[in-house]
This record gives C-alpha cells, structure tokens and sequence, in this order.
C-alpha cells in the first residue's frame, strides 16, 4: 500500500546509536507498573491476554470433560475444591458460572486485550510512524482497569451467587431477569462491576487509538496510506466507542434494578426484560466485529508479506471494513429471534444481517487475489493466516444460515449456534491472534522463534479445534440445546468426539508454550526484517526489539 | 441416486397421514393399546389425582364414557436425537419440512459449494504461486472488473436465499385459524405449565422424570416429563407462552418450533403437527442451575384421543370440535412439495406412526 | 475564543469529540428506556395496545363491516401475590370495531392487605396497533383488604384498521394478557 522512503531513523541496533534518550529506560517497577511506552504497555496486555487465555482455555477444558460422557461427573467436586458444597446444586450451578466466566473471559480479557491491547499498542504507533501513543498515561490507566477487571471477575467465582452455589451463572449476555431477580448474592454485582471497568478501558484505549490515528501519523501516511492493520483499529476503536456506552448504560441499569429497587428490565414494575437483550445485543454485536476487525488487519498484513505483493483492493479492503462497522450496528436482533417479535421485524433483521455477508465476502476474495500471482513462502504466520481464511469462511456460512429468522427458530440456543460462533472466534479470531504473534515476536522479541514447532502447533491445533467444533453443527441440528451440564445419552456420541478434539488442541497449545521456552531460551537474533522484501510496513525498519523509544526523527512517507 | 431417495421418501411421507387417516376410525383406541407405556402403575404414580381414579374406571368400548388415556411408548429416531445423527430430526409440521428443505437444500449446498470454492481456490494458489513455483511475484493490486463480480455475485445469491427465508418467515406466521386448539404454556424454575382454557383443562404441571421411571417408561432420560402435553393431529395448535420468574424458552426441533416464555408478557406460536407420535424438546434460554433438565414432551394423538385424553383430565370438548374435520385436513396435508426434501434420511417414519 | 480554541492541542480536541461521541451513546443507552416505551405505544411493538378516547371509539364503531373477532383474555398472579384473578369469561367474539367491556376479578385470599400492579400486552404481536382500550387498570396500584374482591373492567375494541393492514387482516384471535405483580418488592442484590 504504501512505499517507505526510509528517512526511518536508519537504526539498526538501538542500542548502539547516538539518540538522545534512546537508553532511558525507567527501573524495573516504574517500567511495569507506571508504564508510558505503548511496547511496555503493548507487552503487558499481552501477557495478561495470555495469562487470562490459560484461565479461559482451562475453563473450557473442565467444560468438555464434563462433556464427554453422558452424566455429570466431576461438577459437584469442582465446585467444593473452589469452597462451595459439594451436591447436586451446587455442581450444576457451577456449570453455568463456568460457562459465564469463559464467555466473559475470552471476549474481554483475552481476544480484546491481546487484538487491540496488545498488537494495536505495539503496532499502531510503529507502523504510522508515531513516537507513541497520544496519551501514554491513559494507556497505562487502560491497562490497569482491566487487570483489575479480570482480577474483580475471577473474584466473583468465590463468591455467593445464589442458587446455592458461588459465582456469577447468568451466562455472558447476563439477561435479565436470571441476572436480577432470580441471582442473588454479590457475585453478579461484582462481575457487571467488572464489566463496567472492562468497558472504561477499552474506551479510554479507543479514544486513544483515535487520536492517535487522527493526530501523530508521520508526514505522508495519509489515512488512505496506512496499513490496513491501523485501519483495521480505528474501525474497531469507533465501533468501541459507540457500543459499549451502551452495555454500560444496560448494566449499570442491571445494578440499578439490583440493588437499589429499580425496574428497568422488571415487569412487575413497569419495565420490560427484553429491552435489556435489545441494548445488550445493541452492543453485543459490534462486539463479535471488535474481535474479528483487528484479525482482518494482522491477516492483509500478513497475506501481503509472504506473498511478496501489495495487499489486493487496498480501498475496497479498508471500505469493507468500515462497511462491515456501520452495518454490524443495525443487526443487532438477529440474536433475539425467538424473543417474540413481529414478522415484519425478523425479515428486516434477516435481511440485514445477510448483507454483512457482501463486505466479508470482499475480504476473502481480496486475500485471496493478494495471493494470487504472489512468491508465497509458508512461513508459520502465513499458515495460520491461510487456516484463518478458511475457518473463518466456514463460519461465516454457518453465520449466513443462522442469519435466515425462519430457520434459527429451530437452531437458535443450539450447539449449531456454538459451533458458528467458535469457528469465527476460535477458529477465526484465535487464529489471527497466533498469525500475529507469530509475524510480530521476532520484532517484538528480537529473537526467532522455532519454525518446525510453529508449523507443528498449527496442524495440531487446527486439527484439534475442527474435530471440537465441527461435530457441534451436527448436535444442534439433532437438538441440542447450549449451556447444559448433562444431556440425553443419543448425544453422547458427539460430545465425545467434540471433547477428544479439545484434548488435541491441548497439545497443540503445548508446542506453543515449547515454543516460547525456546524463543526466549534459545531463538536465534531476528534481523530487523526477518520476512524480506514482502515486509513494507514501518515497523520492519527499525531494530529488532525496537528502540525504547523511536522515531524521534519522523520517517517520511512518499 | 438422490432423486430417486427422494422420491421414494416422498411417497413414504404422503402415505404416513393417509394411512393414520385410515387406520383411525377403525381401530380408535390403536395408538393407546398398541403402544402403552410400560406400566401402568407407574403412570398412574405420578399422575395426578383425577388421571388415577379415572384409569380405575371400567375400560368400556366407548371412550367419551370411560375416559382413560396412556401415554404411547416414543418411537427411535422420531422425535429425539439419535446417537451420532448429524441432519435436522425429522420434521412433522409442514413449515418444518419448507424449512428443512430450505436448510437442507438451498442452504447447505450453498454454503458448502461457497467453502469448497475457497478451499478449492486456496489450494490452487498454494500451489500455483509458491516461491518455488513461481519465484517473481506479480505487481497487481487492481481489477475493477473481478472486484464489482464478487461484490455483486454474493448479493444475488443472497437475495436468493432472501425469497424463500422471507416465505418461510410469513408461513411460520400465518395466524392460527378460529378452530385452533389453544394451550398455555408456562416456563417456571424448573418445570412447564400446560393449560388448556378451551378444554377447561387446569394447568398441568411436567416435570422431568428421574431416570429410573424413565427407563422403565421406555423413554430417554432427561427428555421424559412426567405429564405431556398433548395435543390433536393435523390442527393448528396455538401456544401462548409467558414465563413464570425468568425467561425460558420453549422449543420442539421435531416442529421447527421455539418460542421463548418472558415473564410479563404473553408470546404466540403455532404449530400443526401432521403425524401421531411423542416427540421431545428441552428449555432453551439458559434459566438457572436446572436449565437442562426441564424437557419438554409433546404427544400427538388422534381427535378421538384427544378427546378422550380431555376428558381424563376433568375437561370438556368445546362444542364446536367436528371429530370428522381431522381425516379431511390429514388428505390436504402431504401436497406440500417440500415434503421430499425434508423426508428424514435414515429412519422412514411412516410404518411406526400408523401401527 | 478563536484564538483559544486554536491553542488547544489538536490531540486534546479529537479526544474530546470522542470522549463527547461516548459520552452521548451512554446518554441514548439511558434514554432507550423512555424512548423504547413511547416506541411501544407509538407502532404496538411487542403487542402494546393503544389508548382511545370516546370519539375515536365512536369513529370505529361506526366503520364496522360485520368481520368477527375472537378476543382471548389471559390472567397470570407473579411473585407470589396471593390473589386469585380471572377474566370474568376467557373469550369474547365481536365485530371488528364494535366496543366491548370485560371484567377482571381479583381477590386478596390473604389475611393482609397487598398492593398489586398489573402490565399487559396482547398477541400476536402485530395486532397491538389495532387493539384499543378506553379504559382499564394496567399500572394503576390497587390494594386489597383481606378477602375483598374487586371487579376491574377493560373496555376496548379492535380498530378496522387491522382489516387493511396486511400484517393483521388474517388474524382470528387476539389474547390480551394481564400479570399482576405484588408491588413492594425487595431488591435481589446482595
């Protein structure tokens, strides 16, 4: 998209060269813990997404343990290890606090913090020429809430619930009125609390991202310059913007009507619980676009490098983003099917919803043709590109069918639904992620990581997943139904299947965490552009790890 | 090969109600005594007081004398998942037929072609342009051309599937008509409500049954409720639907039907089920710790049945119910053309309803 | 003020618009609640029925073209109030436009006085545009001494406008539901 006439602060070695302040790095506390540098703060986030991906991911694996056998086996006993009783109850009413916290987990402190949190502060300001963020001490209170979010979410998991049982088990969407009246105990008020602080701190980092973009390009990028990872952020910091004020209004009503005798969503006083799914939903479904719009940008950037050509219908790419943005907020009911609406209402909202399927089918094509005449090297980010590609495709059909009003009042609430919004999430959405840590570690890392395990990695995670998620399509179109601990015995047979998949995909995240040790043990130096020529975005010419802090002299784009 | 699969699905489908037609004035009482529930005593256990002195009553010939009623033994495949299925449960209503098709059909088929037109693609370029294979990449970025094709080709396709998406939607709410039977259905932590204002049946309560009882009742566990709701053949059947403290959702994959139950405020759906049979269903908006184990079972009898189950339930038939109405209305029922598409692949349902 | 609007930091002003643009979407998530309930009144969204006066009432009266309609009556008791409350009759059949009264009964089987409140809404969803009320009792608190019965009346009709909108003019019923709710009610939360 765009050439570097590298006016880059020629830097090869930040270390070595005659900056100013190129070696002012703060001690060990004020580095981590009071952090300004949007690379530090960039580190952190991902850290944590990791940290918070491993609470996640265990959680789903107890999940599909529990799965794999008609029965329930092990709830009653998880549920006493974490200090509850040990019966029947108690173990059922853990389930839906396990399903709650890895919705909740996953969305707002793996998938986002990792996408916008962590490669959108390490990349943005890299790949614009910027120094930094525009308001680094923001960034660092972006953090913070969020880390405290997850440490107030976590939390509520020791706390009553009610029903017997501790934590929150009102599901991800926390519908009213199971989030209401039929929850007491604080542990649902702690987690609608820390989605409240989960929310500020995205949109503190949205507002910084927008400023960002709009305010400290380099002289030259101009918007229709910048690569489509930075336009992949900005369109994802406006959708940010404009959903979540809206959870935070539904939420705090949540509270309201929780604590203090309100009757927002409360038919016995005047309200009605189906508004809540409205504004839930209202944000809810920009949100599943908040996760997947930076995985569009890491994969064109990606697609272009190791094709060694220029991403294909860069304006049609970037439009379609912002198209898929706009659109994404006037579709919101498709989640709400079977809540009771008109005719009229549900063909509008099929209809609608059908229409994303033209701007992602602009997507794929586009990646596609980029790499069609390209050089292309199979390099570990480009494989778990293609995966992505793919997967994702898979998804987006299965959204397509779930998109028609009339044919999801039978799938609505089913596994099919699971399975359609796991293959764009963790197949689509996780598989970005990997891409992009994979394509960005040597940079942020300056060491290499291990080919041969990032290849093995994505096979058998790529094996894994499918093997989880493709026989739940067939479970929902046998039936049945999302959030049970326990099902009839005619489903045991995929159940089963689906939670040997998991086991797979264990080891395949295994050769992850091997490849890490290795990265960081034994991984050779990475040049400042480990990828060649394919490679043209700013952040290639300077040094890997680049200097605490860079650009001082703006690079110059032509 | 399909075709003919199809074709030899669609006759089987357009017999099924013509042979419950024929063998309904015949034999009245076939699908209560062909097919009981395992013991009799059980049922009577657990059923409510009125069901129980009732079924002590002298079994005479005439049913609208003696009004006993058993429930009919579930038949495997229809109605209920079965190990390792992967396609829709067979359908029963005929907008669960148009939409099985339009899924099975329209839907699938396409979305696979499209995935497998990507793979397809990717593969190919895989291979074609390789660094190996080809080792100077091309500079190209544009062409009008291809781009307004693949904006354009999905908005046809889309608008497509948008034609029979939009009829199915306006069949599945087309009003019931004056004659529909009417039921209540109530979502309650954690069990159903069924009354039936018409019929002046008081609310029944369903509950799952523990799974000894449902294994004695032949019944799979965690679908078997105590007390069905049960509900005439080919009538429309409207269900008005509220929750009692949080939202449930009350569904039937054998009907293509699902409606969710908010308290406050009243829902409607409809169904006409077109085969005798017990088909099952389970809540499906998440309720709290016994979300999954509230099924939902629904027995299809025959008029004369339903009359006479009504009646074991202290309930009076309105007037204007014409017994004759259901063998006229089960002839009009298979001229759906979307019956073939929707014929279940691997378990022919029809000999097992009519027996 | 020019000249200090020029000396902002242009960071600070896109900060600003955006912080004011999230600012205003927490405002309108707010608002939905009053503008969703005037929404419902205004289109009968989610089977809202709609307020008539006497001459409105008279006007549909008066267009009357002997098309029949079977209006069901639903009651429901939340929450664990303890009365008992029933439509006088559950069904009414009436002309399209006529006027028609029906009677609720509701009764305190407690040995206290409770305070109830009713919501409402009637199905299907398409035909709350049509169905009009006149008078009736949704969300006005009543209190009943122990025993007391009360006869609540709803007097309605359904408006010939239904028979020419597409949406509605097939429909042969319509349920109007009312669920009474006790009134002081604890809050859930810890």
């Amino acid at each position: 998209m765009t050439d570097i006439a590298a006016t880059a602060p020629a830097d090869l070695h930040g270390h070595a060269h005659a900056h100013d302040d190129h070696d002012d790095k703060p001690g060990f506390f004020v580095r981590w813990f009071m952090s300004t540098n949007h690379k530090d703060i960039g580190t952190l986030y991902l850290l944590f997404a990791i940290v918070a991906g491993i609470i996640g991911g265990a959680l789903s694996g107890m999940m599909r343990l529990e799965l794999a056998e008609a029965g329930i086996q092990y709830l009653p006993g998880w549920a006493s290890m974490l200090g509850g009783e040990s019966t029947d109850t108690a173990g059922k009413h853990f389930w839906n606090v396990m399903i709650t916290a890895h919705g909740l987990i996953m969305v707002f402190f793996m998938v986002m913090p990792a996408m916008i949190g962590g490669f959108g502060n390490w990349f943005v300001p890299l790949m614009i020429g910027a120094p930094d963020m525009a308001f680094p001490r923001m960034n660092n209170v972006s953090f913070w809430l969020t880390f405290v979010a997850f440490l107030l979410l976590v939390g509520s998991m020791f706390v009553p619930g009610g029903a017997g049982g501790l934590g929150a088990g009102t599901g991800w969407t926390v519908y009213a009125p199971l989030s209401t009246s039929g929850s007491t105990g604080p542990a649902v008020d702690m987690a609608i609390f820390s989605l409240h602080l989960a929310g500020a701190a995205s949109i503190l980092g949205a507002i910084n991202f927008i400023t960002t973009i709009f305010n400290m390009r380099a002289p030259g990028m101009t918007l229709h310059k910048m690569p489509l990872f930075v336009w992949s952020v900005l369109v994802t910091a406006f959708l940010l913007l404009l959903a979540l004020p809206v959870l935070a209004a539904a939420i705090t009503m949540l509270l309201a009507d929780r604590n203090f005798g309100a009757a927002f969503f409360d038919a016995a006083g005047g309200g009605d619980p189906v508004l809540y799914q409205h504004l839930f939903w209202f944000f809810g479904h920009p949100e599943v676009y908040i996760m997947i719009l930076p995985g569009f940008g890491i994969v064109s950037q990606i697609v272009a490098t190791f094709s060694r050509k220029p991403v294909f219908g860069y304006l049609g790419m970037a439009y379609a983003m912002v198209a898929i943005g706009v659109v994404g907020f006037v579709v919101w009911a498709h989640h709400m099917f079977t809540v009771g609406m008109s005719v009229n209402l549900k063909m509008y909202f099929t209809a609608a919803t059908m229409v994303i399927a033209v701007p992602t089918g602009i997507k794929i094509f586009s990646w596609l043709a980029t790499m069609w005449g390209g050089s292309i090297s199979f390099k570990t980010p480009m494989v778990w590109s293609l995966g992505f590609i793919f997967m994702f495709t898979v998804g987006g059909v299965t959204g397509v069918v779930l998109a028609n009003g009339g044919v999801d009042q039978n799938l609505h609430d089913t596994y099919y639904v699971v399975a359609h919004f796991h293959y764009v999430l963790s197949l689509g959405a996780v598989f970005a992620l990997f891409a992009g840590f994979y394509y960005w570690l040597p940079k942020m890392s300056g060491r290499m990581y291990s080919e041969f395990l990032g290849q093995l990695h994505f096979w058998v995670f790529f094996v894994g997943v499918n093997v989880m998620f493709f026989p739940q399509h067939f479970l929902g179109q046998q039936g049945m139904p999302r959030r049970y601990p326990d099902y009839t015995a005619a489903y045991e047979y995929w159940h089963n299947i689906s939670s040997w998949g998991y086991a797979i995909m264990a080891v395949g995240m295994l050769f992850f965490f091997l490849n890490m040790a290795y990265t960081f043990l034994l991984g050779k130096q990475a040049g400042d552009n480990p990828w060649g020529e394919g490679a043209t975005t700013l952040e290639w010419t300077l040094s890997s790890p680049p200097p605490f802090h860079q650009f001082n002299t703006l690079p110059k784009i032509s | 090969m399909t075709i003919m699969k199809r074709l030899f699905l669609a006759v089987m489908f357009a017999m099924t109600p013509v042979a419950v037609a024929a063998a309904a004035p015949a034999a009245p009482v076939a699908t209560a005594t062909a097919a009981p529930v395992a013991a009799p005593a059980d049922a009577a256990a657990t059923a409510p007081a009125d069901a129980a002195t009732t079924a002590t009553a002298a079994p005479a010939a005439d049913a609208a004398a003696a009004p006993t009623f058993e429930y009919a033994r579930p038949v495997d495949g229809v109605g209920q998942p079965v190990p390792g299925g992967w396609d829709f449960q067979p359908q029963v209503t005929e907008t669960g037929r148009y939409a099985h098709w339009l899924n099975n059909v329209v839907l699938l088929p396409l979305m696979t072609i499209v995935s497998l037109i990507v793979l397809g693609l990717m593969l190919w370029i895989v291979a074609r342009y390789r660094a190996k294979a080809n080792p100077v990449p091309s500079k190209t970025t544009h062409n009008t051309m291809i781009e307004v094709i693949w904006t354009l080709v999905p908005v046809f396709i889309l608008v497509g599937i948008a034609v029979p998406s939009i009829d199915l939607l306006a069949k599945q709410y087309a009003p019931p008509p004056a004659d529909a039977v009417t039921v209540k259905v109530t979502g309650y932590q954690w069990y159903w409500g069924y009354e039936y204002p018409d019929h002046s049946v008081p609310e029944i309560i369903s509950r799952m049954l523990p799974e000894e009882q449902a294994v004695a009742r032949g019944e799979p566990y965690q679908l078997a409720v105590d007390n069905r709701m049960v509900v005439p053949v080919n009538r429309t059947v409207k269900l008005i639907v509220t929750g009692a403290d949080v939202i449930h959702s009350w569904a039937m994959p054998a009907f293509w039907t699902k409606m969710d139950a908010v308290p406050g405020r009243l829902n409607e759906v409809t169904f006409k089920a077109d085969q005798i049979g017990v088909y099952y269903g389970q809540c499906s908006e998440l309720c709290g710790i016994d979300h999954g184990f509230m099924p939902i079972a629904v027995e299809v009898v025959s008029e004369a049945d339903f009359a006479r189950w009504v009646a074991s339930r202290g309930g009076t038939m309105p007037g204007a119910a014409a017994p004759a109405a259901a063998p006229a209305a089960a002839g009009a029922a298979p001229a759906a053309p979307q019956a073939p598409a929707a014929a279940p692949t691997d378990t022919p349902a029809a000999p097992a309803t009519a027996s | 003020m020019t000249s200090l609007a020029q000396r902002i930091d242009p960071r600070i002003r896109t900060a600003f618009s955006a912080a004011a643009l999230a600012a205003g979407m927490v405002g309108l998530g707010f608002a939905s609640v009053p503008l969703y309930d005037l929404f419902c009144r205004v289109t009968g969204f989610g089977g809202t029925t709609m307020k008539a006066t006497e001459a409105q009432a008279n006007t549909a009266a008066a267009q009357q073209t002997g098309r029949v309609v079977s209006v069901r009556f639903d009651s429901n008791v939340r929450n664990g109030l303890p009365w008992s409350f029933r439509p006088e009759r559950p069904r009414e059949t009436l002309s399209v436009g006529a006027r028609d009264m029906m009677i609720f009964i509701a009764k305190n089987e407690s040995s206290v006085p409770v305070t109830g409140t009713a919501t409402f809404n009637v199905t299907p969803s398409a035909a709350g545009r049509h169905f009009s009320k006149i008078q009736c009792f949704c969300f006005t608190e009543q209190t009943l001494q122990p025993g007391q019965e009360m006869r609540m009346p709803v007097v309605y009709f359904v408006n010939p406008a239904m028979l020419d909108d597409p949406n509605a003019r097939d429909i042969q019923e319509i349920t109007l539901s009312y669920t009474f709710f006790p009134v002081d009610e604890a809050p859930a939360g810890s």
